[in-house]
């Protein structure tokens, strides 16, 4: 027999998961509401900027990675779904205005509802490396069934940072600009394009407080080689993503009453 | 029973900043932090305390500023009190602002799916109760257009009825049922009836002292966030409105001269004439469509009203109000710019404003437009007609009643005709 509150949990649990569904096939439906190409677009950002740095690789920095194009194109792949998603969330609660002040609305399904959509991005050209994968030498072992905690370690992260600068834009409303400008240097001092073991010695520990660098990292060990990833970083980097997870939720839950007034 | 609602020592502050609070991140460090703290705070709502009792209907009333909307918000859990608590146990339905939750660029099926959710219904029950929720709306036509396409009359029936169908134990409505057309807003009524009946307590909010008081079982008033008075809805809306005519009164210079509008009537003050005079209405004209000035017209033809006034010193916001009466003082018809949603801007010196009714399909008869010009929180009139522009109407057959809409009647196939063919062949 369910006890009442068990019933009442899952009766709110199951208006999260009809909620979350809804407002992300909205905000799937509103950006592609005018637009020919669709969901298309999302295959072709990444794609165009592989090529961009395949022949930088070749013509200009004579980078000598072994394959190449699923290396870069995995890194821009994680890169983009983290700094795209975080400047979406800036304005998950200021862009909502309506949702926010309908009464008994979770606000903080907002910057949830931001971060799924852009995995589902994420998910749909997730095939593209794959194929290059098993068109080049590579192979598909079973390291493949950790893909998943590496994704989930990211969208913890994504959605963490997503909460503090939701919650800082609803009072600052150029955080999305000042947030680009630190996307910008955080891109070069990630091995997107290039590899970290070409950097010296004595800048290596800058790159290990990099989440990113870790999480890239494993894509790429599962992605290209096949190999399961080093679990000695992510470990205490999902220890640290919880935490940052937990402040970033209890930040946001405490200013989110002030929320109504401000918007 | 336990209580639907139950209010305890209410108080709800906001803040006020400095104009130029900074609100941007570079501006906030540029200016080392400062008049990020606000300048001062005042109390939207304060030590209110009521209770509801399940199955009631509730009217709170007010001028516009005394905090009904704060109220409602509160009591709908959007925003925080900082004082006291709001107990409201059971599931809530709500329309507190006009097409809140919808997205323009959707469609109003999509709209009505995303609101439906959002209010606490699973999918499930949403394509269960779809076409019920449209078919109330009447927009069977329009229901895959997007949102934007839509009137506000359209979108504020989609509310409402999408809010009805989401079986609310608690009904919170925030003046809208003052938008869309009668014929509507008589359904709205209804079935706002049937959910009394069932056990729904509502509450209701307007600065309408006459329609709480034909409404409502119990009426809630408000004044500068404070509780004047909470009881039976005729006594306290009567009380709402005497006051709201003392204030009048009590401004009403004493001394001023019988004076003459340009068009000729004369206007004694405290008989024909009430306000404060801040704001002067100095000539009403009723007009034909051709701009021709009228006393008599046919019913179902259009009428202008244009209204001549100057104000000695910047009035801001002031609301323009328009209604017609019988000799013995029975409405027939009233609106004025904030009903129909208008924020009219600053005035100061001479202006005119015209109003346009397109059919004036009231039966024969001796009627008045009584004009006004109020206060921009309703608090009281700056200048107040009564009964001084007479307009006659003229209208075959009908004795009774006060419309006379075009109409026809129908016998196995066979049209008589109305009163508009009437008229043509009268002419």
């Amino acid at each position: 027999m369910t006890s009442p509150t068990a019933l009442l949990q899952r009766k709110q649990l199951t208006y999260l998961r009809d909620l979350l569904r809804e407002l992300v096939v909205r905000e799937m439906k509103l950006r592609y509401k005018r637009s020919v190409l669709g969901i298309v677009w999302s295959l072709l950002n990444p794609l165009f900027q592989m090529l961009v740095f395949i022949f930088l690789s070749r013509r200009v920095l004579s980078l000598d990675i072994p394959n190449y194009p699923s290396f870069v194109f995995t890194g821009v792949l994680a890169w983009n779904w983290f700094q795209s998603t975080v400047v979406a969330t800036t304005s998950a609660i200021t862009a909502n205005r309506e949702l926010v002040r309908r009464p008994g609305f979770p606000m903080a399904i907002l910057p949830v509802v931001t971060v799924t959509t852009n995995l589902i991005h994420f998910l749909l050209a997730l095939p593209i490396p794959l194929v290059f994968l098993l068109a080049g030498s590579g192979r598909l072992t079973s390291a493949i069934l950790v893909l998943p905690l590496v994704i989930a370690l990211q969208f913890a992260l994504i959605l963490g940072l997503g909460y503090l600068v939701t919650t800082v834009n609803v009072t600052f409303r150029d955080t999305q600009h000042i947030l680009a400008v630190c996307f910008m240097l955080l891109f070069y001092m990630t091995p997107v394009f290039y590899d970290a073991s070409l950097v010296p010695s004595r800048f290596q520990i800058v790159y290990h407080l990099n989440p990113m660098f870790h999480l890239i990292t494993a894509y790429r060990a599962i992605l290209i080689r096949g190999d399961l990833p080093d679990f000695c970083p992510l470990l205490p980097l999902a220890v640290l993503i919880g935490v940052l997870l937990w402040a970033g939720y209890a930040v946001f839950q405490r200013a989110s009453y002030r929320f109504v007034e401000e918007l | 029973m336990p209580d639907a609602i139950v209010v305890e020592n209410l108080g709800k502050r906001f803040r006020r900043y400095h104009a130029d609070r900074p609100t941007t991140l570079k501006e906030a460090v540029l200016r080392g932090l400062r008049r990020m703290t606000p300048v001062e705070y005042f109390w939207a709502l304060h030590e209110v305390s009521f209770r509801i009792a399940p199955g009631r209907m509730v009217g709170v009333v007010g001028p516009n500023g005394a905090g009904k909307s704060t109220l409602l918000r509160l009591l709908g859990g959007v925003g925080r009190p900082d004082e006291g608590q709001v107990t409201v146990p059971g599931r809530i339905g709500a329309l507190l602002d006009l097409g809140v939750g919808f997205h323009p660029d959707l469609t109003g099926r999509e709209n009505v799916f995303i609101n439906g959710v959002i209010a606490g219904l699973t999918r499930r029950e949403v394509t269960r109760r779809f076409d019920s929720i449209v078919d109330f709306a009447e927009l069977e036509d329009f229901i895959d257009q997007p949102m934007r396409t839509y009137s506000t009359g359209m979108q504020m029936r989609l509310g409402f009825s999408v809010a009805v169908h989401t079986d609310p134990d608690i009904l919170l409505i925030d003046e809208i049922l003052a938008v869309g057309d009668l014929a509507f807003q008589h359904k709205c009524l209804e079935r706002i009836e049937q959910f009394r009946a069932e056990g729904c307590t509502i509450v209701l909010v307007s600065h309408d002292a006459s329609a709480i008081k034909r409404l409502c079982d119990e009426a809630l008033w408000l004044r500068h966030g404070r509780l004047v008075a909470y009881g039976p809805a005729d006594v306290v809306a009567r009380q709402y409105a005497e006051e709201m005519s003392a204030e009048t009164r009590r401004r009403t210079p004493a001394t001023q001269p019988i004076v003459r509008t340009s068009t000729g009537e004369e206007l004694r003050i405290n008989e024909n004439r009430f306000g404060s005079l801040e704001m002067e209405i100095i000539a009403v004209r009723l007009l034909n469509p051709a701009g021709l000035p009228v006393t008599e017209l046919n019913s179902g033809d259009p009428l202008q009203v244009e209204i001549e006034y100057t104000a000695s010193n910047s009035i801001p916001e002031p609301i323009f109000g328009v209604t017609i009466s019988q000799e013995d003082g029975q409405i027939c018809y009233d609106t004025s710019t904030d009903l129909d949603g208008h924020r009219l801007p600053t005035v100061h010196g001479p202006g005119q404003i015209t109003f346009h009714i397109e059919r004036l399909d009231l039966i024969g008869g001796q009627y008045y437009v009584d004009v006004g010009v109020y206060e921009r929180e309703w608090a009281y009139a700056y200048d107040y007609h009564w009964h001084v522009y007479p307009l006659i109407v003229r209208s075959t057959g009908g004795k009774k009643g006060i419309l006379r809409p075009p109409h026809r009647w129908e016998m196995d196939g066979a049209t008589t005709r109305g009163p508009i063919a009437e008229r043509r062949t009268l002419r």
